[in-house]
């Protein structure tokens, strides 16, 4: 684990290389409360040869923070949910849902929250390619008989 | 006769004169009473991070303002002190102490706006324009200093764009000297009214449980009882 941990300052950083020991870590870290280390953010990454859930806590009991890194195939991008522990991580998976296409498996409304339903593929991954501004913000140009 | 009521859902928005923005909500009736509100977000995600990718560094500042226009100096400087780390650059004393002068003001223009749209969604005309009025004045700093009034794009990586022209700190100083008195007034039209205070006390409780499970944070959370400060 010595690798993976690393403490700077208030702030500790752990990178979880299973993903379901998320909710591990911090029943550990809390026993009785674990509701007490409140989620911040959790966002998703793509760093081309895999994906990663990054979850980032501050503490209700004091000033420390805690940033868990959890590693996800690319392939198969499944990691546990952890909205049994807070509630308020839904809109948060939903959101990673619909940027990188990460699947929480116990969600239990996992749909699209920013993009509308019928929309195809996954914006923030590195691998969906838009047209730059300069070609997308041409003039329309008007058709004949219009 | 009326035999009882069906539930049904009605839309309500994207375009609607209670939202502050674009904003759709699917709520489920029965009756009169709201039985579940179905939010849709997503009319104005921009994609930020995307359009960061085809941009450089530098570039992206502008963008930054505009991530909260009520207080744009905020975001900007999350940023440049973000990309400044990674270079490993120190600021200049100076343009530090700017920085947060104009973080600073950015915040206080944020309150006021805050107090002033929190009374006008209750029907408080009045203390929105007294409110207003004196965020007008900090706008003032900040159209003077870097030309834009909400989103001064003002930081750059390293430092600030350019000093604060001399009419700066009088200036400053003299708004300053007001203040308390501002802060009096709003206290004496807004949270001393009775109106006011009959509107906003004992409505909408968050318990604190609930609060604390659904990752609240900042004023609301304080509000439900929790001791919790960033800072």
């Amino acid at each position: 684990m010595s690798d993976n941990f690393a403490a700077v300052g208030l702030l500790l950083a752990f990178a979880v290389v299973l993903p379901i020991v998320v909710m591990a870590i911090v029943h550990l870290l809390a026993p009785h409360k674990p509701h007490k280390e409140k989620l911040i953010d959790l966002c998703g990454m793509d760093l081309e040869d895999h994906l990663e859930v990054v979850y980032q806590l501050s503490s209700l009991r004091g000033p420390q923070r805690l940033r868990i890194v959890a590693r996800v195939e690319r392939e198969n991008p499944v990691i546990n949910s952890v909205t049994q522990l807070w509630k308020g991580s839904d809109f948060l998976e939903r959101e990673a849902f619909d940027m990188f296409g990460l699947q929480f498996r116990g969600h239990p409304n996992l749909k699209r929250i920013y993009m509308w339903d019928d929309f195809e593929g996954y914006p923030m991954r590195k691998d969906y390619v838009i047209e730059s501004h300069e070609q997308r913000a041409v003039m329309r140009v008007r058709k004949e008989g219009e | 006769m009326i035999e009882g009521t069906q539930e049904y859902s009605l839309n309500m928005g994207p375009q609607h004169p209670s939202t502050h923005g674009v904003f759709r909500m699917v709520v489920h009736l029965d009756g009169e009473v709201v039985t579940n509100v179905e939010p849709k977000i997503g009319y104005l995600h921009r994609g930020l991070e995307k359009m960061a990718e085809s941009r450089t560094y530098t570039q992206f500042i502008p963008y930054t303002d505009r991530l909260d226009y009520l207080a744009g100096p905020h975001n900007s400087l999350g940023y440049v002190q973000a990309v400044e780390k990674l270079m490993d650059i120190e600021v200049p004393e100076r343009a530090e102490y700017l920085r947060v002068i104009f973080a600073e003001l950015g915040r206080i223009a944020s309150h006021l706006f805050m107090i002033a749209s929190g009374s006008l969604d209750i029907s408080g005309w009045t203390p929105w324009s007294y409110c207003v009025r004196d965020r007008e004045r900090i706008l003032d700093f900040f159209e003077m200093t870097a030309g834009n009034r909400m989103t001064p794009n003002y930081f750059r990586i390293g430092g600030v764009s350019h000093d604060v022209p001399d009419e700066f700190m009088p200036a400053l100083e003299s708004f300053l000297e007001d203040m308390p008195e501002m802060i009096e007034e709003y206290y004496g039209i807004f949270l001393g009214n009775e109106i006011a205070q009959s509107r906003m006390k004992s409505v909408g409780i968050l318990p604190k449980e609930l609060a604390e499970n659904l990752l609240i944070t900042g004023a609301n959370l304080r509000a439900s009882g929790v001791q919790y400060d960033v800072r």
